[in-house]
């Protein structure tokens, strides 16, 4: 075992010497050399949170991390390295060179498809899902796998598990894995009332294939949903959110409702935020401790990301058809004129199939005339070009080209000319690429005082 | 002013897993651009397909589980679908659709769920899953690009669809993709298959127009974008060039197999 410790830490020590992000080799290094190396080192922990599902995982568990870290020190793979060799690199960050954890507590984010491999290695005290949309078809197979493969997962365990209530799939799962629950909601009143085309996984009953009825969405298949065959419905939840603005109030049992300030925009953040209250209630943290986490809260890369170009510029990560209708409404939220630059690559970790463009709802885009600009960029940019022409928008504002900084040129050209601000938004690997080129902007920009707006 | 294009979507509700809406917005636009009028029925499961209704029926694939939910709902009414078909209803079913339209679909316990009996075509569900960017040679509408994801393995005597340039086709083994039988077009390749692919649309949407009695003379639209997301996906994605695809079917593929009736004129 000592091995394996031993290289991983030497590794990590390196790529931090050269200045590089040691986020899953030291772990991959060292589990080749120590197969059963994550069980050793989970094996010391006292408690292990998992925060897992197919959107909003790394916020999630990035914001429950800032208040759990309130109550003491805490291992976490911080940067989103969800599979076992990320864990493992985190792990070893907290080891001394004897091979003990220094920390007992930890958090990890897990992906769907690796939790049933580290379930059993850890000592899961709480598990949370934040939602179960299709995501990378072509990694997990279909929807049932990776369902099955949380199931699985989840019954390894003795954690109560922290589900949204909203989610017909997770709340199907909590039923299923026989484990106590603890349900988060949003409130009524937070209902969508817009009725664009829903996305429609999981729209029909798990337990006997009726199709759900909703008396509301909140957006994608979260919403009210009951079936009217067999009485599968969405429980009243134990945690309920209500959103206002830059604010969620949250209501338990019994208790009076807190008032707490958000750091994060969009619906879907706030789905996320309260998640990790529900996970920092069950952990026993109280409301000090949660505002005081919320509060020292940043978003993480490409999650509505600004950076100070001129013009100026957002990143968002897309990966799938949800995330996607999330962040495109959260564009179509801001004020003025904006140019959308979509980066789409179909590497191994984006899911080579980019079906998806077609699940999400570019028409919104379409009809919008405050998106004055379309420009495709990245590995499939034809794709995302052909997707926009066919979902309306007009032939002679939609630009393509798949270099990156050629495309982003493009974009900048277009809200340069239009006074428009520019939402980048990129798929996993076409990310940091993405947020480098937009960086290396902002810093010409800054040093070029000709083009700064006049003082008076 | 002539009637306007029925389309049929049966049950987008299930069988959507492959973004099948973007066929659909396909053929819609196609007609669209071309100020021809058509109506898209999105026929939800449960409600019964009133195939004399419809000038094109499409017919997605789901998930397994869901699958079972449509095969049985289909099978009640599988005299209506014999007649429509042979009949010459143009009918495109993609992946757990075109599995659909065979026999049977042996599941890896033995167990085979019966399928519409349109076919002579059999699927047997292996591992590993066929995953991946695929490419085929059609003898009427040249490559044909997108993307393949099936555990099926489907056999069958009819003329295919296209012969496997890159990828798996239908069964990994005999070069075969998909099926093109009366007016029939059954495939694995989704991605989804009609936007990359213009000249297959306008085939499927001919072969509509002709069977709904309208003139099949369709005006050539501005493709440039679509055919350079086909060209960019043979370049980049299968390292193939255009020109040594178009090169490839040979005029032996041109004819019709032995036994099929003469090409309409
Ligand atoms: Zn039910």
């Amino acid at each position: 075992m000592l091995l394996g410790v031993w290289l991983g830490k030497l590794m990590a020590w390196l790529l931090r010497l050269t200045g590089r992000r040691a986020t899953s080799l030291p772990g991959q290094l060292a589990l080749r050399l120590t197969p059963r190396l994550l069980s050793q080192l989970g094996g010391q922990l006292r408690r292990c949170v998992i925060v897992t599902g197919t959107n909003g995982k790394t916020t999630t568990a990035n914001l429950l991390a800032h208040m759990m870290e309130q109550a003491g020190p805490l291992v976490h793979n911080r940067e989103g390295a969800n599979l076992p060799q990320g864990l493992v690199t985190a792990l070893l960050q907290y080891t001394s060179w004897l091979g003990r954890l220094r920390v007992s507590t930890a958090l990890f984010e897990v992906d769907e498809a690796t939790l049933p491999a580290v379930a059993a290695c850890l000592p899961v005290k709480v598990a949370a899902v934040t939602n179960v949309f299709r995501d990378q078809l072509d990694r997990y197979g279909e929807l049932d796998g990776a369902l099955g493969k949380l199931l699985t997962g989840l019954r390894q365990t003795q954690a109560v598990l922290v589900l949204n209530a909203d989610d017909p799939l997770a709340h199907f799962l909590g039923l299923r894995c026989g484990r106590p629950v603890v349900a988060y909601g949003m409130s009524r009143s937070c209902v969508q009332t817009h009725s664009h085309q829903q996305v429609r996984d999981g729209a029909f009953c798990l337990e006997c294939g009726t199709r759900l009825t909703y008396d509301g969405f909140f957006y994608g298949q979260l919403g009210l949903y009951r079936c009217p065959a067999c009485g599968f419905l969405r429980p009243h939840p134990d945690v309920l959110g209500v959103w206002q603005g830059d604010a969620l109030e949250v209501e338990e049992a019994q208790l009076p409702r807190v008032r707490y300030h958000l750091p994060v925009r969009g619906l879907y953040n706030v789905y996320n935020a309260l998640c990790a209250i529900a996970c920092a209630r069950v952990l026993g943290l109280n409301a000090e401790q949660i505002a005081a986490g919320l509060a020292q809260f940043q978003a993480p890369l490409g999650r509505m990301q600004a950076f100070t170009t001129r013009p100026p510029s957002v990143l968002h990560l897309v990966k799938n058809p949800a995330g996607c209708d999330s962040v495109l409404a959260a564009v179509q939220a801001e004020p003025g004129r904006k140019v959308v630059c979509a980066a789409i690559h179909d590497l191994a970790a984006d899911g080579r199939d980019v079906s998806w463009l077609w699940d999400a709802d570019f028409e919104q885009l379409a009809s919008d005339p405050s998106v004055v600009s379309c420009v495709a960029t990245g590995l499939r940019a034809e794709d995302m070009a052909v997707r926009w022409k066919y979902a309306g928008v007009a032939r002679e504002r939609i630009a393509c080209h798949p270099d990156l900084a050629e495309g982003l040129a493009l974009a900048f050209a277009a809200a340069a000319q239009q006074g428009a601000t520019v939402h980048c938004l990129a798929t996993y690997t076409a990310l940091a690429p993405l947020a480098d080129l937009l960086q290396r902007r902002e810093q010409a920009d800054a040093s070029q005082p000709a083009y700064r707006p006049s003082v008076s | 002013m002539p009637r306007s294009l029925r389309i049929a979507h049966l049950y987008p509700d299930l069988l959507n897993l492959y973004a099948d809406r973007g066929n659909i917005r396909t053929l819609v636009q196609r007609c669209r651009w071309r100020g021809l009028a058509v109506e898209v029925t999105a026929v939800p499961a449960g409600d019964v397909p009133r195939l004399h209704e419809y000038d094109l029926v499409l017919l997605g694939g789901g998930s397994d589980r869901e699958q079972q939910l449509v095969g049985q709902t289909l099978r009640r009414y599988q005299a209506e679908w014999r007649a429509a078909v042979a009949a010459g209803l143009p009918l495109l079913a993609i992946c757990g659709g075109y599995q659909l339209l065979g026999e049977y679909y042996e599941l890896p316990s033995g167990e085979r769920v019966p399928g519409l009996e349109l076919l002579e075509m059999t699927t047997v569900a292996k591992s590993p899953r066929l995953i991946g960017n695929i490419a085929i040679a059609s003898a009427k509408c040249g490559t044909i690009v997108g993307f393949e994801n099936h555990g099926g393995r489907t056999y069958h005597r009819h003329p295919p669809l296209g012969r496997v340039l890159r990828g798996h086709g239908n069964n990994a083994s005999d070069g075969t993709e998909g099926v093109r039988w009366l007016n029939v077009f059954g495939t694995y390749i989704h991605g989804p298959l009609l936007p990359k692919n213009p000249r297959l649309a306008d085939q499927l949407l001919r072969t509509a127009l002709r069977y709904a009695g309208l003139p099949d003379e369709l005006e050539p639209l501005d493709d440039e974008l679509e055919l350079a997301a086909h060209a960019a996906f043979l370049e980049r994605r299968l390292q193939l060039s255009t020109q040594q695809t178009e090169g490839s079917h040979s005029p032996g593929e041109e004819r019709l197999p032995a036994g099929h009736p003469s090409r309409p004129t």
